[in-house]
Protein backbone atom coordinates (compact mmCIF):
# COMPACT_ATOMS: atom_id res chain seq x y z
CA UNK A 1 0.00 0.00 0.00
CA UNK A 2 1.19 3.47 -0.82
CA UNK A 3 1.72 5.94 1.96
CA UNK A 4 -0.24 9.12 2.42
CA UNK A 5 1.88 12.12 1.60
CA UNK A 6 -0.77 14.70 2.46
CA UNK A 7 -2.90 14.18 5.56
CA UNK A 8 -5.51 16.75 6.42
CA UNK A 9 -7.93 16.59 9.34
CA UNK A 10 -10.60 19.11 10.22
CA UNK A 11 -8.77 21.94 8.46
CA UNK A 12 -10.44 25.32 8.94
CA UNK A 13 -9.77 28.91 7.98
CA UNK A 14 -11.72 31.85 9.29
CA UNK A 15 -11.24 35.40 8.05
CA UNK A 16 -12.78 37.71 10.63
CA UNK A 17 -16.44 36.67 10.58
CA UNK A 18 -16.24 34.67 7.36
CA UNK A 19 -15.34 31.00 7.34
CA UNK A 20 -13.61 30.31 4.01
CA UNK A 21 -12.77 26.67 4.77
CA UNK A 22 -15.07 24.79 7.09
CA UNK A 23 -13.24 21.70 8.27
CA UNK A 24 -11.78 19.55 5.52
CA UNK A 25 -10.53 15.97 5.84
CA UNK A 26 -8.53 14.31 3.11
CA UNK A 27 -5.65 11.98 2.40
CA UNK A 28 -3.51 12.10 -0.72
CA UNK A 29 -1.48 9.07 -1.70
CA UNK A 30 2.08 9.35 -2.84
CA UNK A 31 2.31 9.56 -6.62
CA UNK A 32 -1.27 10.43 -7.44
CA UNK A 33 -2.67 13.42 -9.26
CA UNK A 34 -5.18 14.90 -6.87
CA UNK A 35 -7.64 17.47 -8.15
CA UNK A 36 -9.42 20.09 -6.15
CA UNK A 37 -12.52 21.18 -8.02
CA UNK A 38 -14.83 24.01 -7.12
CA UNK A 39 -16.29 27.32 -8.26
CA UNK A 40 -14.85 30.77 -7.54
CA UNK A 41 -14.51 31.52 -3.87
CA UNK A 42 -15.01 27.89 -2.87
CA UNK A 43 -11.85 27.96 -0.78
CA UNK A 44 -9.40 26.21 -3.12
CA UNK A 45 -6.60 28.76 -2.89
CA UNK A 46 -7.17 29.18 0.83
CA UNK A 47 -6.72 25.44 1.32
CA UNK A 48 -3.58 25.33 -0.82
CA UNK A 49 -2.20 28.29 1.11
CA UNK A 50 -2.73 26.46 4.36
CA UNK A 51 -1.21 23.23 3.05
CA UNK A 52 1.82 25.12 1.77
CA UNK A 53 2.42 27.06 5.04
CA UNK A 54 1.55 30.46 3.54
CA UNK A 55 -1.29 30.98 6.00
CA UNK A 56 -1.92 29.32 9.31
CA UNK A 57 -5.15 27.38 9.68
CA UNK A 58 -7.55 28.53 12.37
CA UNK A 59 -8.45 24.94 13.14
CA UNK A 60 -7.47 21.34 12.37
CA UNK A 61 -4.12 20.00 11.23
CA UNK A 62 -2.30 19.27 8.01
CA UNK A 63 0.76 17.14 7.45
CA UNK A 64 2.89 16.98 4.34
CA UNK A 65 5.46 14.25 3.93
CA UNK A 66 4.93 13.53 7.64
CA UNK A 67 5.71 17.09 8.76
CA UNK A 68 3.27 19.35 10.54
CA UNK A 69 2.36 22.46 8.55
CA UNK A 70 2.45 24.79 11.51
CA UNK A 71 5.14 23.30 13.75
CA UNK A 72 7.58 22.16 11.07
CA UNK A 73 7.14 24.84 8.45
CA UNK A 74 10.64 24.72 7.04
CA UNK A 75 10.58 20.95 6.59
CA UNK A 76 7.24 21.23 4.83
CA UNK A 77 8.60 24.03 2.66
CA UNK A 78 11.57 21.90 1.65
CA UNK A 79 9.18 19.06 0.70
CA UNK A 80 6.87 20.99 -1.55
CA UNK A 81 6.91 22.87 -4.81
CA UNK A 82 4.31 25.54 -5.28
CA UNK A 83 2.90 27.16 -8.37
CA UNK A 84 0.56 29.97 -7.42
CA UNK A 85 -2.55 31.15 -9.16
CA UNK A 86 -0.76 34.44 -9.89
CA UNK A 87 2.73 34.52 -11.35
CA UNK A 88 5.61 34.83 -8.89
CA UNK A 89 8.50 35.10 -11.33
CA UNK A 90 10.85 38.05 -11.31
CA UNK A 91 10.17 39.36 -14.78
CA UNK A 92 13.19 41.66 -14.83
CA UNK A 93 15.50 38.69 -14.51
CA UNK A 94 16.35 35.97 -17.03
CA UNK A 95 14.94 32.47 -16.81
CA UNK A 96 18.33 31.25 -15.68
CA UNK A 97 18.58 33.87 -12.94
CA UNK A 98 15.12 32.98 -11.65
CA UNK A 99 16.10 29.32 -11.53
CA UNK A 100 19.52 29.94 -9.99
CA UNK A 101 18.02 32.04 -7.19
CA UNK A 102 15.55 29.27 -6.47
CA UNK A 103 18.42 26.77 -6.17
CA UNK A 104 20.05 29.05 -3.62
CA UNK A 105 16.85 29.61 -1.67
CA UNK A 106 16.42 25.84 -1.37
CA UNK A 107 20.09 24.98 -0.88
CA UNK A 108 20.37 22.77 -3.93
CA UNK A 109 24.03 21.62 -3.83
CA UNK A 110 26.27 23.81 -6.02
CA UNK A 111 27.55 20.98 -8.20
CA UNK A 112 24.01 19.79 -9.01
CA UNK A 113 22.52 23.16 -10.02
CA UNK A 114 23.60 23.19 -13.62
CA UNK A 115 22.26 19.68 -14.27
CA UNK A 116 18.99 20.32 -12.54
CA UNK A 117 18.35 23.57 -14.37
CA UNK A 118 18.96 21.79 -17.68
CA UNK A 119 16.73 18.94 -16.63
CA UNK A 120 13.73 21.05 -15.61
CA UNK A 121 14.04 23.35 -18.61
CA UNK A 122 14.00 20.29 -20.81
CA UNK A 123 10.82 18.98 -19.18
CA UNK A 124 8.99 22.19 -20.08
CA UNK A 125 10.75 22.72 -23.44
CA UNK A 126 12.38 26.01 -22.59
CA UNK A 127 16.05 25.13 -23.02
CA UNK A 128 16.57 27.72 -25.72
CA UNK A 129 15.04 30.54 -23.66
CA UNK A 130 17.36 30.10 -20.75
CA UNK A 131 19.10 33.46 -20.95
CA UNK A 132 16.11 35.52 -22.02
CA UNK A 133 14.49 38.07 -19.74
CA UNK A 134 11.21 36.68 -18.44
CA UNK A 135 9.36 39.87 -19.35
CA UNK A 136 9.66 38.83 -23.00
CA UNK A 137 7.94 35.46 -22.40
CA UNK A 138 4.37 34.66 -23.38
CA UNK A 139 1.86 33.76 -20.67
CA UNK A 140 2.23 30.06 -21.40
CA UNK A 141 6.01 30.21 -21.33
CA UNK A 142 5.94 31.96 -17.97
CA UNK A 143 3.67 29.26 -16.62
CA UNK A 144 6.01 26.56 -17.87
CA UNK A 145 8.99 28.33 -16.35
CA UNK A 146 7.21 28.49 -13.02
CA UNK A 147 6.52 24.78 -13.17
CA UNK A 148 10.17 24.16 -13.99
CA UNK A 149 11.25 26.32 -11.08
CA UNK A 150 8.90 24.52 -8.71
CA UNK A 151 10.64 21.23 -9.57
CA UNK A 152 14.24 22.34 -9.04
CA UNK A 153 14.54 21.20 -5.44
CA UNK A 154 12.89 17.83 -6.20
CA UNK A 155 9.77 18.39 -4.09
CA UNK A 156 7.74 15.36 -3.01
CA UNK A 157 4.46 17.19 -3.64
CA UNK A 158 3.85 19.81 -6.29
CA UNK A 159 0.96 22.16 -5.57
CA UNK A 160 -0.51 23.86 -8.60
CA UNK A 161 -3.17 26.49 -8.04
CA UNK A 162 -5.12 26.80 -11.30
CA UNK A 163 -2.10 25.93 -13.45
CA UNK A 164 -3.81 26.67 -16.74
CA UNK A 165 -6.14 29.54 -15.99
CA UNK A 166 -6.03 32.35 -18.52
CA UNK A 167 -4.17 30.27 -21.09
CA UNK A 168 -5.40 29.34 -24.56
CA UNK A 169 -6.60 25.74 -25.09
CA UNK A 170 -3.46 24.70 -26.95
CA UNK A 171 -1.16 25.92 -24.21
CA UNK A 172 -3.41 24.31 -21.64
CA UNK A 173 -2.94 20.98 -23.37
CA UNK A 174 0.82 21.48 -23.37
CA UNK A 175 0.89 22.24 -19.67
CA UNK A 176 -1.06 19.07 -19.08
CA UNK A 177 1.40 17.05 -21.12
CA UNK A 178 4.13 18.36 -18.83
CA UNK A 179 2.16 17.56 -15.72
CA UNK A 180 1.53 13.98 -16.88
CA UNK A 181 5.18 13.64 -17.90
CA UNK A 182 6.14 14.69 -14.39
CA UNK A 183 4.00 12.08 -12.79
CA UNK A 184 5.53 9.37 -14.97
CA UNK A 185 9.14 10.48 -14.82
CA UNK A 186 9.51 11.84 -11.35
CA UNK A 187 6.82 9.90 -9.51
CA UNK A 188 5.94 13.16 -7.86
CA UNK A 189 2.59 13.73 -6.17
CA UNK A 190 0.55 16.46 -7.79
CA UNK A 191 -2.10 18.43 -5.96
CA UNK A 192 -3.91 20.88 -8.18
CA UNK A 193 -6.93 23.09 -8.11
CA UNK A 194 -9.05 23.81 -11.11
CA UNK A 195 -12.48 24.83 -12.14
CA UNK A 196 -12.13 23.29 -15.59
CA UNK A 197 -14.09 20.04 -15.73
CA UNK A 198 -11.98 18.49 -18.45
CA UNK A 199 -8.90 19.02 -16.33
CA UNK A 200 -10.44 17.42 -13.31
CA UNK A 201 -11.19 14.37 -15.49
CA UNK A 202 -7.48 13.72 -15.92
CA UNK A 203 -6.90 13.50 -12.17
CA UNK A 204 -6.65 10.17 -10.38
CA UNK A 205 -8.99 11.44 -7.70
CA UNK A 206 -11.05 14.56 -7.38
CA UNK A 207 -12.27 16.40 -4.32
CA UNK A 208 -15.24 18.64 -4.95
CA UNK A 209 -15.33 21.72 -2.73
CA UNK A 210 -18.12 24.25 -2.40
CA UNK A 211 -18.55 27.06 0.14
CA UNK A 212 -15.54 25.80 2.04
CA UNK A 213 -16.81 22.26 2.43
CA UNK A 214 -15.78 18.99 0.80
CA UNK A 215 -18.92 17.61 -0.77
CA UNK A 216 -17.41 14.63 -2.59
CA UNK A 217 -14.10 12.83 -2.97
CA UNK A 218 -13.52 9.98 -5.37
CA UNK A 219 -12.16 8.98 -8.77
CA UNK A 220 -13.79 10.86 -11.65
CA UNK A 221 -15.48 7.64 -12.81
CA UNK A 222 -16.98 6.91 -9.42
CA UNK A 223 -18.20 10.45 -9.08
CA UNK A 224 -19.89 10.27 -12.43
CA UNK A 225 -21.46 6.89 -11.69
CA UNK A 226 -22.87 8.33 -8.50
CA UNK A 227 -24.81 10.83 -10.55
CA UNK A 228 -26.72 7.80 -11.84
CA UNK A 229 -27.31 6.83 -15.42
CA UNK A 230 -27.19 9.05 -18.45
CA UNK A 231 -27.85 12.70 -19.06
CA UNK A 232 -30.44 13.79 -21.57
CA UNK A 233 -30.47 17.34 -22.82
CA UNK A 234 -33.27 18.71 -24.95
CA UNK A 235 -34.10 22.11 -26.26
CA UNK A 236 -37.70 23.03 -26.93
CA UNK A 237 -39.60 26.07 -28.07
CA UNK A 238 -41.41 26.21 -24.72
CA UNK A 239 -39.10 25.16 -21.89
CA UNK A 240 -41.49 25.95 -19.06
CA UNK A 241 -44.26 23.81 -20.34
CA UNK A 242 -41.91 21.04 -21.38
CA UNK A 243 -40.24 20.97 -17.98
CA UNK A 244 -43.60 20.59 -16.24
CA UNK A 245 -44.75 17.84 -18.62
CA UNK A 246 -41.58 15.77 -18.31
CA UNK A 247 -41.57 16.06 -14.56
CA UNK A 248 -45.18 14.87 -14.45
CA UNK A 249 -44.73 12.02 -16.90
CA UNK A 250 -41.60 10.48 -15.40
CA UNK A 251 -41.36 11.82 -11.85
CA UNK A 252 -37.95 13.40 -12.58
CA UNK A 253 -36.28 16.63 -11.65
CA UNK A 254 -35.51 18.65 -14.74
CA UNK A 255 -33.12 21.56 -14.61
CA UNK A 256 -32.49 24.29 -17.10
CA UNK A 257 -28.84 25.05 -17.79
CA UNK A 258 -27.09 28.28 -18.74
CA UNK A 259 -27.50 27.61 -22.48
CA UNK A 260 -31.28 27.32 -22.18
CA UNK A 261 -31.35 23.54 -22.44
CA UNK A 262 -33.36 21.25 -20.26
CA UNK A 263 -31.41 18.40 -18.77
CA UNK A 264 -32.30 15.42 -16.63
CA UNK A 265 -30.91 12.06 -15.62
CA UNK A 266 -32.30 8.66 -16.50
CA UNK A 267 -31.04 5.14 -15.96
CA UNK A 268 -31.17 3.68 -19.47
CA UNK A 269 -30.62 6.58 -21.80
CA UNK A 270 -31.31 5.03 -25.20
CA UNK A 271 -34.36 3.02 -24.11
CA UNK A 272 -35.78 6.08 -22.45
CA UNK A 273 -35.34 8.23 -25.52
CA UNK A 274 -37.24 5.82 -27.78
CA UNK A 275 -40.14 5.76 -25.38
CA UNK A 276 -40.01 9.50 -24.80
CA UNK A 277 -40.04 10.52 -28.43
CA UNK A 278 -42.98 8.16 -29.16
CA UNK A 279 -45.15 9.40 -26.31
CA UNK A 280 -44.53 13.09 -26.05
CA UNK A 281 -46.13 15.97 -27.87
CA UNK A 282 -43.51 18.45 -26.67
CA UNK A 283 -42.12 20.47 -29.61
CA UNK A 284 -38.53 19.24 -29.33
CA UNK A 285 -35.83 21.00 -31.34
CA UNK A 286 -32.69 19.09 -30.36
CA UNK A 287 -32.00 15.99 -28.33
CA UNK A 288 -28.69 14.94 -26.86
CA UNK A 289 -27.82 11.84 -24.88
CA UNK A 290 -24.51 11.66 -23.07
CA UNK A 291 -22.63 10.20 -20.16
CA UNK A 292 -22.42 12.47 -17.12
CA UNK A 293 -19.45 14.83 -16.83
CA UNK A 294 -18.00 16.27 -13.68
CA UNK A 295 -20.11 19.35 -14.32
CA UNK A 296 -23.17 17.14 -13.89
CA UNK A 297 -21.60 15.81 -10.72
CA UNK A 298 -21.37 19.31 -9.39
CA UNK A 299 -24.88 20.10 -10.56
CA UNK A 300 -26.12 16.92 -8.93
CA UNK A 301 -24.39 17.72 -5.64
CA UNK A 302 -25.20 21.41 -5.37
CA UNK A 303 -28.00 22.16 -7.80
CA UNK A 304 -25.68 24.71 -9.44
CA UNK A 305 -23.26 24.65 -12.32
CA UNK A 306 -19.64 25.63 -12.26
CA UNK A 307 -19.83 28.32 -14.89
CA UNK A 308 -16.63 27.85 -16.78
CA UNK A 309 -17.03 30.74 -19.16
CA UNK A 310 -17.75 33.41 -16.61
CA UNK A 311 -15.02 32.17 -14.39
CA UNK A 312 -12.32 32.19 -16.99
CA UNK A 313 -13.26 35.69 -18.10
CA UNK A 314 -12.90 36.95 -14.58
CA UNK A 315 -9.56 35.30 -14.16
CA UNK A 316 -8.29 36.71 -17.42
CA UNK A 317 -9.13 40.13 -16.09
CA UNK A 318 -7.42 39.42 -12.82
CA UNK A 319 -4.27 38.51 -14.70
CA UNK A 320 -4.25 41.38 -17.13
CA UNK A 321 -4.82 43.88 -14.36
CA UNK A 322 -1.54 42.96 -12.75
CA UNK A 323 0.31 44.83 -15.49
CA UNK A 324 4.08 45.15 -15.96
CA UNK A 325 6.58 46.01 -13.21
CA UNK B 1 24.21 32.29 4.50
CA UNK B 2 23.73 31.54 0.85
CA UNK B 3 20.15 32.74 1.22
CA UNK B 4 21.37 36.16 2.33
CA UNK B 5 23.73 36.19 -0.63
CA UNK B 6 20.95 35.25 -3.05
CA UNK B 7 18.57 37.96 -1.83
CA UNK B 8 21.42 40.48 -1.92
CA UNK B 9 22.54 39.38 -5.37
CA UNK B 10 19.07 39.81 -6.83
CA UNK B 11 18.87 43.43 -5.69
CA UNK B 12 22.31 44.21 -7.04
CA UNK B 13 21.64 42.58 -10.42
CA UNK B 14 18.39 44.49 -10.73
CA UNK B 15 20.06 47.76 -9.81
CA UNK B 16 22.55 47.50 -12.65
CA UNK B 17 19.89 46.31 -15.07
CA UNK B 18 17.63 49.31 -14.48
CA UNK B 19 19.32 51.87 -16.70
CA UNK B 20 16.60 54.49 -16.28
CA UNK B 21 17.00 54.45 -12.53
CA UNK B 22 20.78 54.62 -12.89
CA UNK B 23 20.64 57.72 -15.07
CA UNK B 24 17.79 59.26 -13.09
CA UNK B 25 19.77 59.01 -9.89
CA UNK B 26 22.11 61.70 -11.21
CA UNK B 27 19.31 64.12 -11.94
CA UNK B 28 18.57 65.40 -8.45
CA UNK B 29 22.19 65.89 -7.29
CA UNK B 30 22.96 67.52 -10.63
CA UNK B 31 20.09 69.96 -10.18
CA UNK B 32 21.16 70.78 -6.66
CA UNK B 33 24.71 71.45 -7.73
CA UNK B 34 23.67 73.70 -10.61
CA UNK B 35 21.05 75.49 -8.57
CA UNK B 36 22.99 76.03 -5.39
CA UNK B 37 26.41 75.83 -6.94
CA UNK B 38 26.42 78.39 -9.71
CA UNK B 39 22.99 79.95 -9.46
CA UNK B 40 22.62 80.74 -5.84
CA UNK B 41 26.03 80.34 -4.30
CA UNK B 42 26.53 84.12 -4.36
CA UNK B 43 23.33 84.79 -2.55
CA UNK B 44 23.87 82.03 -0.07
CA UNK B 45 27.47 82.94 0.73
CA UNK B 46 26.57 86.58 1.19
CA UNK B 47 23.90 85.46 3.63
CA UNK B 48 26.62 83.81 5.64
CA UNK B 49 28.87 86.80 5.15
CA UNK B 50 31.21 85.15 2.69
CA UNK B 51 31.55 88.17 0.40
CA UNK B 52 33.69 89.92 2.92
CA UNK B 53 37.40 89.64 2.80
CA UNK B 54 39.03 87.53 5.48
CA UNK B 55 38.64 83.88 6.39
CA UNK B 56 35.08 83.56 5.13
CA UNK B 57 36.13 84.44 1.59
CA UNK B 58 37.16 80.82 1.32
CA UNK B 59 33.55 79.68 1.80
CA UNK B 60 32.61 77.79 -1.31
CA UNK B 61 29.00 76.71 -1.33
CA UNK B 62 29.49 73.94 -3.84
CA UNK B 63 32.21 72.50 -1.72
CA UNK B 64 29.94 72.73 1.28
CA UNK B 65 27.11 71.02 -0.62
CA UNK B 66 29.11 68.10 -1.92
CA UNK B 67 29.20 65.90 1.22
CA UNK B 68 25.51 66.70 1.62
CA UNK B 69 24.86 65.52 -1.94
CA UNK B 70 26.59 62.26 -1.20
CA UNK B 71 24.59 61.93 1.98
CA UNK B 72 21.34 62.71 0.23
CA UNK B 73 22.05 60.15 -2.47
CA UNK B 74 22.91 57.45 0.04
CA UNK B 75 19.78 58.13 2.15
CA UNK B 76 17.44 58.24 -0.78
CA UNK B 77 18.79 55.10 -2.37
CA UNK B 78 18.90 53.22 0.91
CA UNK B 79 15.39 54.08 2.05
CA UNK B 80 13.82 53.60 -1.37
CA UNK B 81 15.57 50.26 -1.79
CA UNK B 82 13.03 48.95 0.70
CA UNK B 83 10.37 49.83 -1.85
CA UNK B 84 11.39 46.59 -3.57
CA UNK B 85 10.03 44.69 -0.57
CA UNK B 86 6.59 46.23 -1.09
CA UNK B 87 6.82 45.74 -4.85
CA UNK B 88 7.78 42.11 -4.36
CA UNK B 89 4.59 41.73 -2.34
CA UNK B 90 2.57 43.46 -5.04
CA UNK B 91 4.04 41.56 -7.97
CA UNK B 92 4.12 38.21 -6.23
CA UNK B 93 7.83 37.45 -6.01
CA UNK B 94 7.71 37.78 -2.23
CA UNK B 95 5.67 34.57 -2.19
CA UNK B 96 8.44 32.70 -3.99
CA UNK B 97 10.80 33.95 -1.28
CA UNK B 98 8.43 33.28 1.60
CA UNK B 99 7.54 29.68 0.71
CA UNK B 100 11.19 28.75 0.53
CA UNK B 101 12.77 27.21 3.61
CA UNK B 102 14.89 30.32 4.25
CA UNK B 103 14.38 31.88 7.66
CA UNK B 104 12.72 35.28 7.84
CA UNK B 105 15.84 36.70 9.46
CA UNK B 106 17.90 35.61 6.46
CA UNK B 107 15.49 37.35 4.10
CA UNK B 108 15.41 40.56 6.12
CA UNK B 109 19.19 40.76 6.44
CA UNK B 110 19.64 39.99 2.74
CA UNK B 111 17.26 42.80 1.86
CA UNK B 112 18.99 45.32 4.14
CA UNK B 113 22.43 44.36 2.82
CA UNK B 114 21.20 44.58 -0.76
CA UNK B 115 19.80 48.05 -0.19
CA UNK B 116 22.97 49.18 1.58
CA UNK B 117 25.20 47.94 -1.20
CA UNK B 118 23.17 49.64 -3.87
CA UNK B 119 23.23 52.87 -1.85
CA UNK B 120 27.01 52.74 -1.50
CA UNK B 121 27.44 52.20 -5.24
CA UNK B 122 25.10 55.06 -5.95
CA UNK B 123 26.91 57.28 -3.45
CA UNK B 124 30.25 56.46 -5.04
CA UNK B 125 28.85 57.35 -8.43
CA UNK B 126 28.39 60.90 -7.16
CA UNK B 127 32.17 61.15 -7.10
CA UNK B 128 31.91 61.44 -10.88
CA UNK B 129 30.95 65.07 -10.25
CA UNK B 130 34.24 65.77 -8.54
CA UNK B 131 36.23 66.90 -11.60
CA UNK B 132 33.56 69.50 -12.46
CA UNK B 133 33.15 71.22 -9.14
CA UNK B 134 36.64 71.77 -7.89
CA UNK B 135 36.47 69.69 -4.74
CA UNK B 136 39.65 67.77 -4.19
CA UNK B 137 39.12 64.19 -3.13
CA UNK B 138 41.99 61.87 -2.41
CA UNK B 139 42.06 58.13 -2.72
CA UNK B 140 42.38 57.89 1.04
CA UNK B 141 39.15 59.85 1.48
CA UNK B 142 37.35 57.42 -0.81
CA UNK B 143 38.67 54.51 1.24
CA UNK B 144 37.27 56.17 4.37
CA UNK B 145 34.01 57.10 2.67
CA UNK B 146 33.09 53.56 1.64
CA UNK B 147 32.69 51.99 5.10
CA UNK B 148 31.00 55.13 6.44
CA UNK B 149 28.57 55.17 3.54
CA UNK B 150 27.88 51.50 4.15
CA UNK B 151 27.18 52.03 7.82
CA UNK B 152 24.84 54.93 7.11
CA UNK B 153 23.12 53.03 4.31
CA UNK B 154 22.67 50.02 6.57
CA UNK B 155 20.93 52.13 9.19
CA UNK B 156 18.65 53.79 6.65
CA UNK B 157 17.84 50.56 4.79
CA UNK B 158 16.81 49.04 8.09
CA UNK B 159 14.46 51.95 8.72
CA UNK B 160 13.15 51.44 5.18
CA UNK B 161 12.53 47.73 5.77
CA UNK B 162 10.73 48.51 9.01
CA UNK B 163 8.36 50.81 7.12
CA UNK B 164 7.99 48.40 4.20
CA UNK B 165 7.10 45.52 6.52
CA UNK B 166 4.23 47.53 7.93
CA UNK B 167 2.72 48.49 4.58
CA UNK B 168 1.08 46.70 1.67
CA UNK B 169 1.21 49.15 -1.23
CA UNK B 170 3.95 51.10 -3.01
CA UNK B 171 1.91 54.28 -2.83
CA UNK B 172 1.59 53.96 0.91
CA UNK B 173 5.29 53.35 1.24
CA UNK B 174 6.23 56.26 -0.96
CA UNK B 175 3.98 58.59 0.97
CA UNK B 176 5.30 57.60 4.37
CA UNK B 177 8.91 57.82 3.21
CA UNK B 178 8.35 61.17 1.54
CA UNK B 179 6.87 62.61 4.72
CA UNK B 180 9.72 61.19 6.73
CA UNK B 181 12.70 61.93 4.53
CA UNK B 182 12.09 65.61 3.74
CA UNK B 183 12.30 66.98 7.26
CA UNK B 184 15.11 64.54 7.98
CA UNK B 185 17.08 65.83 5.02
CA UNK B 186 16.39 69.52 5.62
CA UNK B 187 17.31 69.28 9.25
CA UNK B 188 20.50 67.30 8.73
CA UNK B 189 22.84 69.99 7.56
CA UNK B 190 23.02 68.42 4.11
CA UNK B 191 21.61 71.44 2.27
CA UNK B 192 22.73 74.40 4.36
CA UNK B 193 24.72 75.06 7.54
CA UNK B 194 22.64 74.58 10.65
CA UNK B 195 23.57 77.78 12.42
CA UNK B 196 21.31 79.95 14.50
CA UNK B 197 18.39 77.53 14.65
CA UNK B 198 15.55 78.02 17.11
CA UNK B 199 15.96 75.74 20.10
CA UNK B 200 13.15 73.33 19.23
CA UNK B 201 14.55 72.82 15.75
CA UNK B 202 17.96 72.26 17.17
CA UNK B 203 16.53 69.42 19.22
CA UNK B 204 15.19 67.77 16.07
CA UNK B 205 18.54 68.25 14.38
CA UNK B 206 20.31 66.54 17.26
CA UNK B 207 18.01 63.51 17.36
CA UNK B 208 18.10 63.13 13.59
CA UNK B 209 20.53 60.30 12.74
CA UNK B 210 21.11 61.89 9.35
CA UNK B 211 22.78 64.86 11.06
CA UNK B 212 25.59 62.66 12.31
CA UNK B 213 25.78 60.84 9.01
CA UNK B 214 26.14 64.02 6.98
CA UNK B 215 28.64 65.37 9.47
CA UNK B 216 30.81 62.30 8.98
CA UNK B 217 30.84 62.85 5.23
CA UNK B 218 31.75 66.50 5.83
CA UNK B 219 34.54 65.58 8.19
CA UNK B 220 36.02 63.22 5.64
CA UNK B 221 35.68 65.45 2.59
CA UNK B 222 36.03 69.00 3.92
CA UNK B 223 38.69 68.32 6.54
CA UNK B 224 37.48 70.97 8.99
CA UNK B 225 40.51 70.55 11.22
CA UNK B 226 42.54 72.38 8.58
CA UNK B 227 40.12 75.31 8.33
CA UNK B 228 40.18 78.68 9.97
CA UNK B 229 37.92 78.52 13.05
CA UNK B 230 35.59 81.24 11.75
CA UNK B 231 35.05 79.42 8.46
CA UNK B 232 34.49 76.16 10.29
CA UNK B 233 31.87 77.87 12.40
CA UNK B 234 30.16 79.44 9.36
CA UNK B 235 29.99 76.05 7.61
CA UNK B 236 28.35 74.59 10.68
CA UNK B 237 31.08 72.06 11.21
CA UNK B 238 31.22 72.27 14.97
CA UNK B 239 28.37 69.88 15.65
CA UNK B 240 27.97 69.70 19.39
CA UNK B 241 25.59 68.54 22.08
CA UNK B 242 25.50 70.47 25.37
CA UNK B 243 28.63 72.36 24.34
CA UNK B 244 30.52 69.17 23.76
CA UNK B 245 31.90 68.98 20.22
CA UNK B 246 31.13 65.55 18.85
CA UNK B 247 34.01 63.57 17.45
CA UNK B 248 34.06 61.36 14.38
CA UNK B 249 34.27 58.17 16.42
CA UNK B 250 31.30 59.24 18.52
CA UNK B 251 29.32 59.79 15.34
CA UNK B 252 30.24 56.31 14.18
CA UNK B 253 28.92 54.96 17.46
CA UNK B 254 25.68 56.89 17.14
CA UNK B 255 24.98 55.59 13.62
CA UNK B 256 26.08 52.11 14.62
CA UNK B 257 23.63 52.15 17.50
CA UNK B 258 20.85 53.36 15.19
CA UNK B 259 21.72 50.55 12.75
CA UNK B 260 21.60 47.86 15.39
CA UNK B 261 18.31 49.06 16.87
CA UNK B 262 16.56 49.40 13.53
CA UNK B 263 17.87 46.22 11.92
CA UNK B 264 16.55 44.31 14.93
CA UNK B 265 13.19 46.11 14.84
CA UNK B 266 12.91 45.63 11.07
CA UNK B 267 13.76 41.94 11.27
CA UNK B 268 11.23 41.36 14.02
CA UNK B 269 8.56 43.30 12.17
CA UNK B 270 9.27 41.52 8.89
CA UNK B 271 9.22 38.08 10.54
CA UNK B 272 5.96 38.83 12.31
CA UNK B 273 4.30 40.26 9.22
CA UNK B 274 5.38 37.44 6.93
CA UNK B 275 5.42 34.47 9.38
N1 LIG C 1 -7.29 37.42 3.00
C1 LIG C 1 -8.63 37.23 2.97
N2 LIG C 1 -9.44 37.94 3.77
C2 LIG C 1 -10.77 37.75 3.76
N3 LIG C 1 -11.40 36.87 2.96
C3 LIG C 1 -10.66 36.13 2.14
C4 LIG C 1 -9.22 36.27 2.08
N4 LIG C 1 -8.74 35.41 1.16
C5 LIG C 1 -9.83 34.77 0.66
N5 LIG C 1 -10.96 35.19 1.23
C6 LIG C 1 -12.31 34.69 0.94
O1 LIG C 1 -12.32 33.31 1.11
C7 LIG C 1 -13.12 32.68 0.11
C8 LIG C 1 -12.32 31.61 -0.58
O2 LIG C 1 -11.32 32.21 -1.37
P1 LIG C 1 -10.31 31.38 -2.24
O3 LIG C 1 -9.33 32.32 -2.82
O4 LIG C 1 -9.78 30.25 -1.44
O5 LIG C 1 -11.24 30.81 -3.39
P2 LIG C 1 -10.87 29.92 -4.64
O6 LIG C 1 -11.61 28.65 -4.49
O7 LIG C 1 -9.40 29.81 -4.81
O8 LIG C 1 -11.51 30.76 -5.82
P3 LIG C 1 -10.91 31.12 -7.28
O9 LIG C 1 -11.43 30.09 -8.19
O10 LIG C 1 -11.54 32.44 -7.55
O11 LIG C 1 -9.46 31.18 -7.20
C9 LIG C 1 -13.59 33.80 -0.81
O12 LIG C 1 -14.93 34.09 -0.47
C10 LIG C 1 -12.70 34.95 -0.50
O13 LIG C 1 -13.40 36.16 -0.63
MG1 LIG D 1 -8.02 30.47 -6.17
Amino acid sequence: MKRNIVEVTGLKKRYKDFEAVKGIDLLVEEGEIFGFLGPNGAGKSTTINMLSTITNPTGGTAKINGYDNVKEKNKVRQSIGLIFQESTLDEKLTANENLMLHCKFYRVPKDKREDRIREVLQIVDLEDKRSNIVETFSGGMKRRLEIARGLLHYPRVLFLDEPTVGLDPQTRNHIWEYILKLKEKAGITIFLTTHYMDEAEICDRVAVIDHGELIALNTPDHLKNDVGGDIIEISTSDNKNAKRKIEEMYQLTVSENSEGKLSFQVNEGSAFLVDFVKKTDIPIQTVNLRRPTLNDVFLHLTGREIREEMVSQRDLMKRSMRGPH
Amino acid sequence: MEGIYAIWQRDVIKFFRDKARLVGSFAMPFMFLILFGSGMSGALSSMIGGNAAGPLAAFDFVEFMFPGIIGLTVFNTAIFSALSVVQDKEFGYMREILVSPMSRVTIAIGKVLGGSTVAVIQGLMMLLFVPFIGVSITFLMVLKLIPVMFLVAFAISSIGLLIASSLKTSQGFQMVVQILIFPMLFLSGAMFPLNGMPAWMDVIVKINPLTYSVDMFKKIILQPEQMAPALREAMGLNLSIFDHVITFSQEILVVLAVSVVFVILATIKFSRAEG
